[in-house]
């Protein structure tokens, strides 16, 4: 889970693996605010599976590369 | 996760913002009132539900999602300390836990040109750069430190 100047860097990181998945990092930061800003409070508990797919959804983060187990 | 679980997880977490680093077994006992192993039991309860993540070789935290114990290439300047993040989603993670502005510290592992980014009301300050994901999301947690 890396960041990247640019998607030629990515092709060149890759070196023939199958890429995974690419996001802006604008995503990234709103992806990380909604899955970690609820992790410090001591009532936290923690998040259902539906709940987290639920995080990825609402941000277009969809299909089979995203479903969790 | 029953209830002592949550309350050592709170506690472990509360002493990670505290230290500024991932506390050991001991010192968590200590601020706890536990012994060392019923820390270390409740820590592998804790790692197996995926709460945190232990080091097999020495049974101490190796993450505290959003932050690493151990030194990485994510560096993260927030709340007037630098803390390790385990990747670019925890980098911007440790801003989001601390819900403050910060700064985060890498390398594009392509090149190795340095990438410096400002984060301001949850926002990068450089909104050209991408993230990449390679570990299928439903493998995440087949070997966490990889991914």
């Amino acid at each position: 889970m890396n960041l990247f100047r640019s998607e030629e860097h990515i092709e060149r990181w890759l070196a023939g693996r199958a890429p995974g998945a690419t996001i802006s990092v604008t995503t990234l930061s709103e992806l990380a605010h909604a899955w970690w800003s609820d992790r410090l409070p001591p009532e936290w508990e923690p998040r259902t599976r539906e709940l987290n797919q639920a995080v990825l959804h609402r941000l277009g983060l969809t299909g089979a590369f995203w479903r969790l187990a | 996760m029953d209830e002592p679980d949550l309350r050592l997880r709170a506690l472990t977490y509360g002493l990670v913002v505290e230290l500024g680093q991932a506390p050991t077994a001991d010192e968590v006992a200590e601020a706890g009132g536990l012994s060392r192993d019923e820390v270390l039991s409740g820590w592998r309860r804790l790692h197996e539900q995926h709460a945190l993540v232990l080091d097999p070789a020495t049974d101490e935290i190796r993450m505290a999602n959003p932050f690493s114990a151990v030194p990485t290439s994510y560096r993260v300047r927030a709340d007037g300390r630098w803390w390790y993040a385990n990747c670019a989603w925890d980098a911007f993670g440790i801003c989001a836990a601390l819900h403050t502005d910060g700064r985060i510290e890498t390398a594009c592992p392509d090149c190795g040109d340095a990438l410096e980014i400002d984060v301001r009301g949850q926002r990068p300050d450089d909104e050209s750069l991408l993230f990449h994901c390679l570990v299928p999301a439903a493998r995440w947690w087949d070997d966490i430190v990889f991914t």
